[in-house]
């Protein structure tokens, strides 16, 4: 018998951010009434497996949360990233063939600096795992493709630099949604340059330019890419009954989606339609990625043809998907240094916005060109919520693949800012050694994350 | 004064309790007819008891168990209401099957009307086919029975006479391919339970003996032996409850312990953790299919005292099947007991013999017949341990749905592994040892099972869920729906719904104490907000009576826990 399809479905019916916050008890409710009626846990075909939690280390192996991981993240927070790290343990360990992690809080708008709640989400559970998968078992070259209706800004950020991962997010167009990014010159930093690629949809795009920009754009680029592991950022918003989106897919797309693609986790991010879409949409997901007949399912409103795409839209999206495959064809013919100049630092500025709890967040990011690895990356943050005093942190990374003398000069600037008394906070994330460091300046006091 | 009795496969036990001490029992050879061995074992215990102080007899049977096995009972047609979902290909069960155009809802909304003519044509397909068993289920049917109620309504228009269960009755948790298959299963079993049920109240009557009988339940709890309360299929596998409730009693309150059954060939492990008996997360399964049957966690190995153990190549092996008794006792071939008995762990059979049949494995291997005898029982210890390791994890890995759950997930290894069953005491020290627990043969551990039956009580809960947007409620157990009249219907209102529900259960199944004190299992409450302004909520209650057994074996004083 071939191998299962694990799922962990933590819906927690006891967490939401607000009572009635989208983000909600009910939102996986009806998803819960749906597969189990179905009886899809008892099929041959489908494990169920236990949620498990994260551990402080493994949030800091991927965030630097301010001032730590405990004044980021509720339990609730712990289960779901630790879910999605529990499927990825059983499908490194060929125990299963896939697995989907349908889990609540989401996390794709996290990004690697973490001062409160954006986009409903605090943590990144996808990039959480990532950095877990290649601490805990060596693997290194992963695809997520992200099929949220926003923008997966916060893993995009997270891997902005990181030539081994390719990040591709398809979404509604930034300027008509939230978080009001991801457009086609987003295309990933000096050392990774076109490992980052977005694809901005025009409002009302439907099932058929959904698969079109699968056939011709995502399914090629990742079977270029060769990565060991594909993760799929679940979200359902682009389902035609959403109430944050204005897209047109169906339930039956996800899956056709899902069955084409062939990710080794889907892990649900956003999707608010909790009665119309996700019962349907997260069942398809789970029977496509089981090689499950799921031709039976579908929303009781839906009628084939019911949508139809402007010509004018439709052709747009074909011209940008062609663009975007050039990019990714030449990316290697590239010169990088007229993009990004030349230098020992590439810098760039970005301005966050925390829409949940209001806090502004000025960055100044900079990246090491190295020529042996990736670099490091040093970010100096500078946070506002409100009328509140204000939070200054600078945080330094080296990567897995850093080279020795990267590793060094990150280790001096460390000490270097430390000293400086500059800052609220002063963070080392060593991925090599998975050593983890905190400074806190009105304390006087380092600490370094355990377990 | 109390009753027990279990008629197994083999023998039927039964023991009589006074004041919590075992005051007679006794085993006698089962027989074809149940009631015969019911009545024979029964006898032989009140011989010097007045009838009138006998207040209760629980009965614990193989007889639905049987019945499912052996196919014996008239074929049931099914008509279902899946709507869309799986692929109607998945619902396969061995009988004729129509499928009908219909959809409801996770809310209970009509989402596709029923089809008259198409209803007419399966119950004229059925008829042709000399059907007269029929269930009738659809998907969410526990969400709204309005489908099921209208197709049944046609069939007794037409077919009066036909016996015909609904989904909603029988099986009310969500899960519809379990429904299905408990639906067909109580319809199959109703007739020949209510037959069973007539002829040992009338046998009880003839006897003089006028206290309340009470049949086992999968899940060690009770219901009243009578025709219109409860479903037979609940009583499917209540001899393993029977046996572990025994061990419950038998053993100090709140330990944490492995019941091993060591029978001929087979061993059935279960557990009790921190005093109560494992629950199995899924229903019980027949035909291996399962059902919503709320069962013990119940392992079953295949090997026990009588397994035929053989040699291959250099290896010696116990396999999964019976050639007759022990060597020792005059059968055919080595078996584990006779390992026991050339190692002196038991007393039965004849010692020559028994080692005899150690060389017949061990001579070619150049083997002592001690040394094949510790071989032999170490691949029986071995092949327990493993389950029970097995079983603990597999309840550590439970699904959880809630952040405390997860939280409060804990680890447990067993105190105690207690033996019972014939096999048991040859093995169980080797058993604790290798679980660093402590073995314990409990007095009376033939009879557990007998035990185990005196002293379970009812075991009734209530899953409510109510949604006051749509303005009504169900009762799982009960295949009820019903509408809540009050605007204002909150949390409190559907706790106390719940228990007046529960309270309405307790008194149908004879519970003597009302329910003081009922436990809440489960309390989820969801906001309904549409278009960001709240509409109205979901409640999901759970509601239990305390779970436990009438009195510890031992212990001073009567009916105290119920």
């Amino acid at each position: 018998m071939p191998k299962k399809t694990g799922v962990i479905f933590f819906p927690a019916f006891d967490w939401a951010i607000s009572p009635t916050h989208p983000e909600r008890e009910e939102r996986l409710l009806y998803t819960r009434d749906q597969i189990f009626e179905e009886g899809v846990m008892d099929l041959p075909q489908i494990q169920e497996f236990a949620p498990r939690l994260a551990t402080l280390k493994d949030i800091t192996r991927t965030h630097f949360c301010v001032p730590q991981v405990q004044n980021q993240v509720t339990e609730a927070h712990l289960i779901a990233a630790g879910s999605v790290m529990q499927l990825g343990d059983s499908v490194v360990s060929g125990e299963i063939q896939n697995g989907f992690a349908i889990v609540r809080p989401p996390g794709h708008h996290a990004m690697r600096v973490v001062h409160g709640n954006r986009g409903f989400c605090n943590i990144n559970n996808e990039a959480i795992l990532v950095d877990y998968l290649r601490h805990q078992h060596g693997i290194r070259k992963i695809a997520i493709v992200d099929s949220d209706v926003h923008h997966g800004d916060g893993t995009q950020d997270i891997f902005y630099h990181d030539p081994d991962v390719l990040f591709i997010s398809f979404h509604q167009d930034g300027r008509t949604i939230y978080p009001g990014t991801g457009f086609t010159n987003e295309l990933g930093g000096p050392g990774a340059y076109a490992r980052t690629l977005n694809v901005p949809l025009p409002p009302g795009t439907a099932d058929e330019t959904f698969m079109y920009v699968l056939d011709n754009l995502v399914l090629p680029v990742v079977k270029d890419f060769q990565p060991e592991l594909i993760i799929n950022s679940a979200g359902q918003d682009n389902h035609y009954s959403d109430p944050l989106g204005s897209m047109r897919f169906t339930a039956r797309a996800y899956a056709d989606f899902t069955k084409k693609l062939k990710p080794h986790l889907a892990v649900l991010e956003g999707g608010y339609a909790i009665e119309t879409a996700l019962p349907y949409v997260n069942l398809t997901i789970i029977l496509a990625l089981a090689e499950i007949d799921y031709a039976n399912v579908k929303e009781p409103d839906y009628v084939p043809g019911k949508f139809k795409e402007s010509p004018e839209k439709v052709a747009q999206v074909h011209r940008m998907v062609e663009h975007l495959s050039e990019i990714w064809a030449n990316k290697a013919k590239v010169d990088v240094s007229k993009i990004f100049g030349t230098g020992k630092h590439y810098q760039r500025n970005k301005f966050i916005y925390y829409d949940t709890d209001y806090i502004e967040e000025k960055q100044q990011e900079q990246v090491r060109m190295c020529t042996d690895c990736p670099g490091y990356l040093s970010i100096a943050s500078h946070a506002q919520r409100g009328h509140r005093t204000s939070v200054r942190v600078y945080t330094v990374s080296i990567p897995f693949q850093a080279c020795p003398s990267c590793q060094c000069e990150a280790y001096d600037i460390y000490e270097r800012v430390k000293k400086q008394q500059e800052y609220d906070f002063v963070y080392l994330q060593d991925k090599l050694t998975d050593t983890y460091r905190t400074y806190a300046k009105n304390k006087g006091q380092e600490w370094i994350t355990e377990g | 004064m109390y009753i027990g009795i279990d008629v197994g496969g083999t023998s039927t036990n039964a023991v009589l309790l006074e004041n919590g001490l075992v005051r007679n029992f006794a085993t006698v050879p089962s027989s074809a007819d149940i009631i015969t061995s019911l009545l024979e074992a029964l006898e032989k215990i009140i011989a010097n008891v007045s009838s009138e102080s006998i207040e209760r007899i629980v009965l614990s049977t193989t007889l639905i168990t049987n019945l499912i096995a052996e196919k014996k009972y008239a074929p049931v047609g099914l008509m279902l209401i899946p709507g869309p979902g799986l692929s109607h290909e998945h619902y396969q069960y061995h009988t004729d099957t129509y499928i009908l155009s219909g959809a409801i809802d996770y809310r209970g909304r009509e989402t596709m009307p029923l089809i008259d003519d198409e209803i007419d044509q399966a119950i004229n397909a059925l008829n042709a086919k000399g059907y007269k068993n029929v269930a009738v289920v659809g998907k969410f049917s526990v969400r709204d029975n309005s489908h099921e109620l209208k197709v049944v309504s046609r069939i007794k228009d037409l077919h009066p006479d036909w016996h015909v269960e609904m989904g909603h009755q029988v099986a009310g948790q969500l899960n519809f391919p379990r429904r299905v298959v408990s639906t067909m299963l109580a319809c199959a079993t109703r007739d020949k339970y209510a037959f069973f049920v007539e002829s040992v109240q009338e046998a009880l009557r003839s006897r003089g003996i006028s206290g309340t009988v009470y049949i086992l339940k999968a899940d060690g709890g009770t219901m009243p032996l009578n025709k219109v309360t409860g479903i037979p299929i609940e009583t499917i596998f209540s001899g393993p409850a029977a046996s572990t409730l025994g061990v419950q009693a038998l053993i100090p309150p709140g330990e944490t312990s492995v019941v091993v059954d060591i029978g001929g060939t087979t061993t059935d492990l279960a557990l009790i953790l921190s005093g109560q008996p494992l629950l199995s997360s899924k229903g019980a399964p027949v035909y291996e299919q399962l059902t919503q049957v709320r069962a013990l966690a119940v392992k079953s190995v295949a090997v026990g005292g009588d397994s035929l153990v053989q040699r291959v190549g250099q290896a010696i092996k116990v396999l999964p099947e019976r050639l007759g008794p022990p060597f020792c006792l005059g059968g055919p071939m080595p078996t584990p007991t006779d390992a026991l008995r050339v190692l002196g762990l038991i007393r039965v059979g004849d010692a020559e013999r028994a080692c005899e049949a150690m060389d017949m494995l061990g001579s070619p291997l150049g083997m002592s017949y001690s040394e094949v005898a510790q071989r032999i029982i170490n691949l029986v210890v071995d092949a327990i341990v493993q389950q029970i390791k097995y079983m603990f994890t597999q309840w550590e890995q439970e699904p959880a749905y809630r952040v405390w759950e997860v939280l409060q997930k804990r680890k447990e290894r067993p105190e105690m592994v207690v033996g019972v069953g014939g096999g048991a005491a040859g093995f169980i020290t080797q058993i604790a040892a290798k679980l660093g627990a402590n073995p314990v043969l409990p007095p009376y551990a033939s009879v557990a099972n007998a035990i185990g039956a005196a002293v379970a009580i009812p075991t009734l809960q209530v899953d409510l869920r109510a949604d006051t947007e749509r303005g009504y409620y169900t009762v799982e157990q009960e295949g009820y729906q019903g509408k809540i009249e009050n605007k204002r219907f909150t949390e409190e209102d559907a706790l106390l719904l719940a228990e007046e529900w529960l309270k309405k259960r307790a008194s149908k199944h004879g519970l003597c104490n009302p329910v003081d004190n009922p436990e809440i299992t489960r309390r989820d409450v969801f906001n309904l907000v549409r278009n960001w302004s709240t509409t109205g909520r979901i409640y999901d209650i759970s509601v239990q009576t305390p779970r436990g057994i009438i009195n510890y074996i031992g212990a001073k004083g009567g009916c105290s826990d119920a």
